[in-house]
């Protein structure tokens, strides 16, 4: 990408190649929230659940998304030109063993601000990306977004948005073709289709933003192995509704209080079945907990990340790299 | 076509090489240490897709774990924790292979990327270059056993050119003692060369010395083999019969009447020969008799004169008291004693310049040979040997010397080889090739000690034997221990399962951990084979020997009780006069000594006369003078009475 960009653009000025990745580098780190949220499980306030009886292998596939964006040179005005891969896989276990389920998406787009770049410049970026070629400009009236990092964060989210949408899109082949369960990494919410399904089972492991405030949220961080909380209910304008709860998978003893804690999404049960959610809540959270073992490690997550997600994400290293 | 087996891999920390590569399989492929694979290149070169035929050297396996800390945190470390996990982590098996050979072989490149496919029958002949010797019309192959992995069963062929010569010659084979490996082996390869040797390479024998128990006893008698054996048989096609033609020989024991040897049974002694040897036979190979210690050079140079002035001659000497014409050990220790007597009459200190003292030491260490080779050197000089000059194509010719003391080993093995060199240089022998095998090599031509004739001997025929069509093949426990001039001659080398300590020395530096692990742990049958034409060992299975086993031939054939004196000369003459009787032969001997019926005997064997019983009986003087009983003359009647006689009754 770099020499085709040096061919097509001399006067673009191309960046090192050590250059760091975008995910490592990236100045924009959502801000710690705590939300409340609406109990869905019994009638009072949100507590802690044992979760009884022994964990039991529950899913079939484990969906997850990479992503890598790297800035592959700049402008003669400055502005960034970012390449940025996005890839997702569903592995499937088979016999113990983990296989690909399908074929995996791996997408490659190239980003750059069309209201910096001369009709040159982006006639060149065109012929390089053809309709992979993302604008990232300034919204209008927004200055600070001409600042170059601030085009870098924009190319940065659009590659997230892409990877996102490449795990729905696999998450809803899925959701078309089998009935079994689907572990998803991360939350279910941004596609109506997988968010309503009844196999699949997001899981977030980022917790930037907790449902829960005061005494629900000392429940939340004091949960105990194996213990989750009451279901609620998460809502976005933006996002399908759906239910959810905290699970912790390991014991927090002597770690921070959100080690080995999880947060669940299911579908939104419909009200005529929402005297079961906790009954369904269970359920699910005894198939995550089969999944704690084998450990993710090395992976620094691995407190909250299951083995079949790294396996997805090493699966996406070796045939993106 | 086969199904993919694995991918080529290259990393920069494990790179391809055009003599390694490395590919992986799946976790349930049937690859292992020692399987022969093919690559199919990607990309071609010079218009051809490369081939590449490998043969795996090393295999590794890991998973996703960083530590194994970690999978023991995944357990709690509790390792029956294993019931909670639902998933198998990610494994890989990886292999390491040594290219066989390259299709073409320029320009010679690193192993590209591409396929890897098991390799098919026709597949092994190219990667081993077998194709060059397996052509119709030229065919040399030798087959020693069949290569078997993941369902491919490919019979292995030695060159014939490089197994008997001329091209290169000698087999040595190594392997622990006891699992019945170099002995069957050996007796397998026979039987293949036998079969598959070319017609148009000339005739082949083999002399093999059975220095150790039963072992060659009963080549001639069918021994069990199973379904498993008949099947490796028949993809080598050979029949699974025991040797046709085979001949015994053992010298006598001490007594000079039974055979030394396990093969004594009555129902087996048609073709057991005995093997004696007069003064000639072992005054030519004193040297193997006589260590350094006992031959300087003044009583060389007496030795040297009797075998050059006394021994087969009319010896004249005014000083002595007669005549001498020496042709045993009897008329030898005659001889000396006649000088000697001389010289204290003379009461001299030299005779002829040779020392009092060096002609007592001679006599004292050559009379000597006849005690401590007793049974095989014969006083008297008779002469028993094996058919030098007429050889016999495909026949097995054992000499049995597991009975014998060291000495005499030695001088059977040092004339037999010396014997059968001289006639294949002469072209006499009877056929072009001969084969001989030697167990125990560590023993015979050890890597350090002092020079021995023996080792001298076999250190010339590995180097210069195949020039001759003299062949060795060897055996031994421990290869390292045997001079690396005899095993560095050998074209072709096969392993049994080794020892570690063996596989600990510098010999197997160039053996992969894997294989020598392999090596060590070789099943019964299996061998690793190396042949000039194979760039790696390569690992075969053969067939037990379809011959009857030593110890089964023991117990079905008990050695024979030692036999009179009169019933083991009959059984001598009647190989040569079946219609003789122990009656008879009782009658011509009952006023003889034992000796003179040995000497008798031995005179008889070495003539090999028309009339037996005649030639036989002249060496004895008649017990009791024939003499026809004459019936004394009838007295005269007494006249008769007159019939008047008063007196008359």
């Amino acid at each position: 990408m770099r020499r085709q960009l040096a061919a097509l653009l001399p006067d673009a000025r191309p960046t090192s190649e050590g250059e760091g990745a975008l995910e490592l580098a990236s100045s924009r780190v959502d801000a710690p929230r705590l939300i409340s949220a609406t109990v869905l499980e019994g009638s009072g306030p949100l507590r802690a659940r044992r979760v009884f009886q022994a964990a039991v292998a529950g899913f079939r596939g484990f969906l997850d998304g990479t992503q890598r964006s790297l800035v592959a040179g700049y402008l003669a005005g400055g502005a960034p030109i970012v390449v940025g891969r996005a890839a997702a896989v569903i592995r499937e276990r088979r016999n113990r063993r983990m296989h690909t389920w399908g074929a995996p998406l791996v997408e490659m787009r190239l980003y750059a601000p069309h209201g910096l770049a001369t009709p040159t410049e982006w006639d060149a970026l065109r012929q390089i990306a053809g309709h992979q070629l993302v604008d990232i400009s300034a919204r209008e009236g927004e200055i600070d977004g001409e600042h170059p990092l601030a085009l870098r964060d924009a190319a940065f989210h659009r590659v997230q948005a892409h990877r996102e949408a490449l795990e729905q899109r696999l998450a809803e082949r899925w959701c078309s073709t089998e009935h079994d369960r689907l572990f998803i990494d991360g939350g279910i919410s941004g596609s109506d289709t997988v968010a309503v399904s009844s196999c699949t089972v997001g899981v977030v492991k980022s917790h930037r933003t907790l449902y829960a405030e005061g005494v629900a949220l000392q429940t939340i961080l004091g949960l105990g192995r194996s213990e989750r909380s009451s279901v609620f209910e998460v809502t976005s304008p933006r996002r399908t509704t759906v239910a959810s709860w905290y699970l912790r998978l390991r014991d927090p003893m002597g770690r921070d209080p959100m080690w080995g804690l999880v947060r669940v999404e299911i579908a939104r049960p419909d009200p005529a079945e929402r005297h079961a959610i906790g009954d369904r809540a269970d359920e699910v959270s005894r198939w995550i907990l089969a999944e704690a073992s084998p450990l993710a490690l090395p992976d620094a997550r691995w407190d909250k990340m299951v083995y079949g997600i790294r396996d997805c994400e090493e699966f996406l290293r070796a045939v993106t790299q | 076509m086969s199904s993919i087996l694995g991918r080529v891999v290259a990393t920069e920390r494990r790179p391809n090489t055009p003599h390694e590569f490395h590919f992986w399989t799946a976790l349930d492929s049937p690859v292992g240490i020692g399987t022969i694979v093919r690559v199919d290149g990607r990309d071609a070169v010079n218009g051809t897709v490369p081939r590449v035929y490998g043969i795996v050297t090393e295999g590794f396996s890991w998973t996703d774990l960083a530590s194994p800390l970690h999978d023991v945190m995944g357990f709690d470390g509790s390792p029956s924790a294993e019931s909670l996990s639902q998933t198998d982590r990610a494994e890989i098996r990886l292999y390491t292979a040594a290219v066989l050979r390259h299709v073409p072989e320029e320009p010679l490149q690193p192993v590209p990327m591409g396929t890897v496919f098991l390799a098919d029958e026709l597949d092994v002949n190219i990667a081993l270059r077998m194709d060059g010797y397996l052509k119709p019309g030229a065919r040399t192959g030798i087959p020693i056993g069949v290569y078997r992995a993941g369902g491919t069963d490919a019979p292995i062929y030695l060159d014939a050119d490089f197994l008997i010569g001329p091209e290169a010659a000698h087999l040595n084979i190594s392997g622990v003692s006891g699992l019945a490996t170099k002995t069957s082996a050996v007796e397998w390869l026979l039987q293949s060369i036998f079969t598959h040797f070319p017609a148009q390479k000339g005739s082949v024998a083999a002399v093999c010395f059975n220095v150790k128990g039963p072992d060659l006893c009963y080549l001639d008698q069918p021994g069990e083999i199973d379904d498993a054996d008949r099947a490796l048989y028949e993809k080598c096609a050979v029949a699974p019969v025991p040797f046709e033609d085979v001949q015994y020989f053992a010298p006598y024991k001490s007594d000079g009447v039974s055979l030394n040897t396990l093969r004594s049974n009555e129902a087996l002694l048609d073709n057991v020969t005995a093997l004696t040897w007069g003064l000639r036979e072992v005054l030519q190979y004193a040297e193997v008799l006589l260590n350094k210690d006992d031959v300087d050079a003044k009583a060389d140079a007496l030795i040297d004169f009797i075998k050059e002035n006394v021994l087969d001659k009319r010896f004249v000497d005014q000083m002595l008291e007669r005549p001498h014409t020496v042709t045993s050990f009897a008329d030898l220790d005659a001889w000396f004693k006649d000088v000697l007597r001389a010289l204290e009459k003379k009461d001299d200190q030299s005779w002829r310049t040779h020392h009092v003292a060096t002609i007592r030491k001679v006599r004292n260490r050559l009379s000597n040979i006849s005690l401590r080779c007793k049974g095989l050197v014969a006083d008297d000089g008779a002469t028993s040997d094996l058919p030098f000059g007429s050889f016999q194509d495909r026949t097995v010719y054992v000499i049995d010397v597991a009975g014998l003391e060291e000495d005499a080993q030695d001088l059977i093995f040092a004339r037999v080889v010396t014997k059968l060199r001289e006639h294949l240089e002469k072209r006499d022998l009877g056929v072009q090739h001969v084969v001989v095998f030697v167990d125990e090599l560590n023993k015979y031509a050890p890597g350090d000690g002092p020079e021995t004739y023996v080792r001298k001997m076999l250190l010339d025929i590995a180097e210069r034997g195949r020039y001759l069509g003299l062949v060795l093949f060897a055996a031994q426990q421990f290869r390292s221990q045997v001079h690396r001039r005899v095993v560095g001659n050998s074209g072709t080398a096969l392993y049994g399962r080794m020892d570690g300590d063996e596989l600990a020395t510098p010999g197997y530096a160039v053996l992969s951990p894997a294989i020598k692990t392999k090596l060590a742990t070789l099943e019964k049958g299996q061998l690793m084979v190396r042949h000039p034409h194979f760039t790696q060992p390569i690992f075969v299975r053969f067939p037990r020997p379809s011959v009857m086993r030593g110890r089964d031939g023991v117990s079905q054939y008990p050695a024979a009780q030692a036999p009179s004196l009169h019933a083991a000369v009959l059984r001598t003459l009647r190989t040569l006069d079946p219609s003789l009787t122990l009656g008879w032969l009782q009658d011509v001997t009952q006023l003889a000594t034992d000796d003179e019926i040995l000497r008798a005997r031995n005179d008889v064997v070495r003539a090999r006369p028309g009339d037996v019983r005649r030639e036989f009986s002249k060496h004895f003087r008649a017990a009791v003078a024939p003499r026809t009983a004459v019936r004394p003359d009838a007295p005269s009647p007494l006249p008769a009475a007159p019939a008047d006689d008063p007196y008359g009754f």
